[in-house]
């Protein structure tokens, strides 16, 4: 199997694994990880795609631009868990289930 | 740096520049809110000279470092949507939030989303195209949570924040496969260059299913409603007015991109607009809430603008990116009236008395006896959403229907038929708006109701006003929404 190969098998493992937790975790600060897994899958697969393309320096620049992007989402979401505990006393998202319909 | 780039500039330094102002004086709450609305009132000068410059000399291109932006008039379209919207929204905004704490976090998240928004518009690459949606997300995620004490609010912003990001990686891994297969990330030199492969073909499934989730293309819109109605009533307004518009647009870039690689990206957007169309009808029908109703109307408005962008790719002609694109301008307005009108009837009668509840349709009873402008600001809204002429919604409906019956192909005409239905169908939930405003006895909590403020109904008037004056003269907005829809076929490039 040729390197990218390996590569390609990482990303669908990350991204898999970042779905699976999305869909069985119903801790808010696991979700926060779940997506972060799948940014990562993501990031893998960026800089796979330079390599592929030949142009590894703008495949790792566009990695590293995602990684502060991502991070800033993955810093709303963690607020939204410390004010969820606040709030509702709990992290497990079945409490947060009232608007409906 | 040209017109337009001061057009994006100057809301994203005013931003914190209102934050460090809200954060730093005394009595911060007045000045944020006088300095939010002058940052806007200035941006509409380079904007002004940006739309002359586009009209003299045709769509201008500048990098700034890594940046590489290209003002074409579908990117000038949403500039003034957003402008325009966001201008009133922050002059609305001052009483409505009067009593809040922390008013600056507010303005300063709304100035910098609008200033994003324009960026989006002008993204020529799609690596920064991502970058400026990821940038309007997360000032989306911080005015939604505003009300963070409410527990409703973080649930619905739970939700918008998950699905969003969930729906960004997605965008990224279609952009990673782009890149993999062309080798470039011009939008223009993609479609050149894009194979016609089944690669290309799943970063295309990618776009769709990622910017869908901000599109709140059925059956990825949950998040909407919820955020929509949990939002402030001005950013409800701007959220349903320009944020679901400014995903259509990065979609409809990404995917112009790559329309080399299928031929029926038309069909797919019909497919999507019947279903929009559908969804949104059949659940705003059973809301009792009318923020809710008006957020799942949404979905059912984005519908026929994907109609009538499918059509005009379908059959290769501007006229139904044209009526699409008038009817985006014109549910802005709308919208944005509904949200801003329903949302006063909301201060007046919960919010202002420190009651938290929502606004149900039974609360509106008799409301048109104590605030008729309002009221009839909330009629004007939703019955030009239901597509009585003579108001603005009725005009784009129909220039998007007569687009659909001239590409004389009988499936289209059927569908053009299925979303007149539909116009028809979402009346039996306007009407009864109409209904209990006008005709009901006044209710308990509108005799209890608090006065409106007056800079409160002041948006609400101008946007009655447009709304009629569009209706009238719907070609006042040509300019505007005419060259974008030829826009958009040169992003495909059909034009």
């Amino acid at each position: 199997m040729s390197a990218l190969n390996w590569v390609t098998l990482g990303v669908l493992g990350l991204l898999g694994a970042g779905l699976y937790g999305l869909l069985i975790t119903r801790n808010l600060i696991k979700v926060v990880i779940a997506l972060q897994i799948l940014v990562k899958g993501a990031l893998l697969a960026l800089v796979a795609a330079g390599q592929a393309s030949g142009q590894i320096n703008l495949g790792q620049s566009l990695a590293v631009t995602v990684i502060v992007a991502d991070t800033v989402v993955a810093v709303v979401g963690l607020a939204l868990a410390v004010q969820v505990k606040r709030l509702v006393g709990t992290l497990d998202v079945k409490a947060l289930s009232n608007l409906r319909g | 740096m040209t017109a337009f780039t001061w057009m994006i500039v100057l809301p994203l330094v005013a931003s914190p520049l209102v934050y460090l102002a809200g954060r730093l004086l005394k009595r911060g709450e007045q000045t944020v809110r006088w300095l939010a609305l002058a940052a806007l009132v200035v941006t509409w000068v380079p904007f002004a000279f940006a739309a002359f410059d586009l009209d003299a000399n045709g769509p201008e291109a500048v990098t700034l470092g890594t940046v590489a932006l290209r003002l074409d008039a579908l990117g000038l379209l949403l500039a003034a949507l957003s402008l325009a919207l966001g201008t009133l929204v922050v002059l609305y905004s001052g009483p409505y939030l009067a009593a809040e704490s922390d008013q600056e976090k507010h303005y300063a998240s709304l100035l910098a989303m609008i200033g994003v928004m324009i960026g989006l518009g002008c993204a020529a690459d799609l690596f920064n195209l991502w970058i400026w949606f990821e940038a309007m997300a997360v000032a989306s995620f911080l005015l939604v949570v505003f009300h963070h004490e409410q527990p409703t609010s973080l649930e619905a912003a739970v939700k918008y924040v998950v699905q969003s990001a969930a729906g960004s990686v997605m965008v990224l891994l279609g952009i990673a496969l782009v890149l993999s297969q062309t080798g470039t990330l011009d939008l223009a030199a993609i479609r050149e260059a894009a194979p016609d492969s089944r690669m290309m073909l799943a970063a295309g499934a990618l776009f769709v299913i990622g910017f869908g989730v901000k599109v709140a293309l059925v059956p990825l819109h949950t998040w909407l409603p919820d955020a929509h109605s949990q939002a402030p009533s001005g950013i409800s307004a701007m959220l349903s007015g320009v944020v679901i518009e400014a995903g259509l647009v990065a979609l409809l870039r990404a995917l112009g991109a790559l329309a080399g690689v299928s031929a029926s990206w038309g069909e797919l957007l019909m497919a999507f607009g019947a279903l929009n169309m559908l969804a949104g009808n059949l659940m705003a029908l059973r809301q009792t809430q009318v923020k809710r109703l008006l957020a799942y109307s949404s979905l059912s408005h984005v519908g026929y603008m994907l109609l009538g962008l499918g059509i005009a790719l379908y059959a290769k002609e501007s006229a139904g990116a044209q009526g699409s694109l008038f009817h985006m301008l014109n549910h802005g307005l709308m919208k944005g009236l509904a949200f801003l009108a329903a949302g006063a009837l909301l201060y007046a009668l919960h919010t202002a008395t420190g009651d938290h509840r929502p606004l149900t349709v039974a609360d509106l009873d008799g409301a048109a006896s104590r605030y008729p402008l309002t009221a009839l600001g909330l009629s004007l809204a939703v019955l030009g959403l239901g597509g009585l002429p003579p108001l603005a919604g009725f005009m784009s409906k129909w220039q998007i229907f007569m687009a659909g019956f001239e590409t004389r192909n009988g499936w289209i005409e059927a569908l053009v038929v299925f979303a007149a239905l539909n116009s028809v169908l979402s009346l039996a939930y306007y009407a009864p708006l109409v209904n209990a405003v006008y005709r009901q006895k006044p209710s308990a909590a509108v005799r209890e109701g608090q006065p409106l403020p007056a800079l409160m109904t002041v948006p609400v008037v101008a946007l009655s006003l447009a709304v009629i004056v569009v209706g009238v003269w719907p070609g006042l907005l040509r300019w505007l929404s005419g060259p974008a829809g030829d826009a958009l076929l040169a992003t495909f490039g059909m034009g």
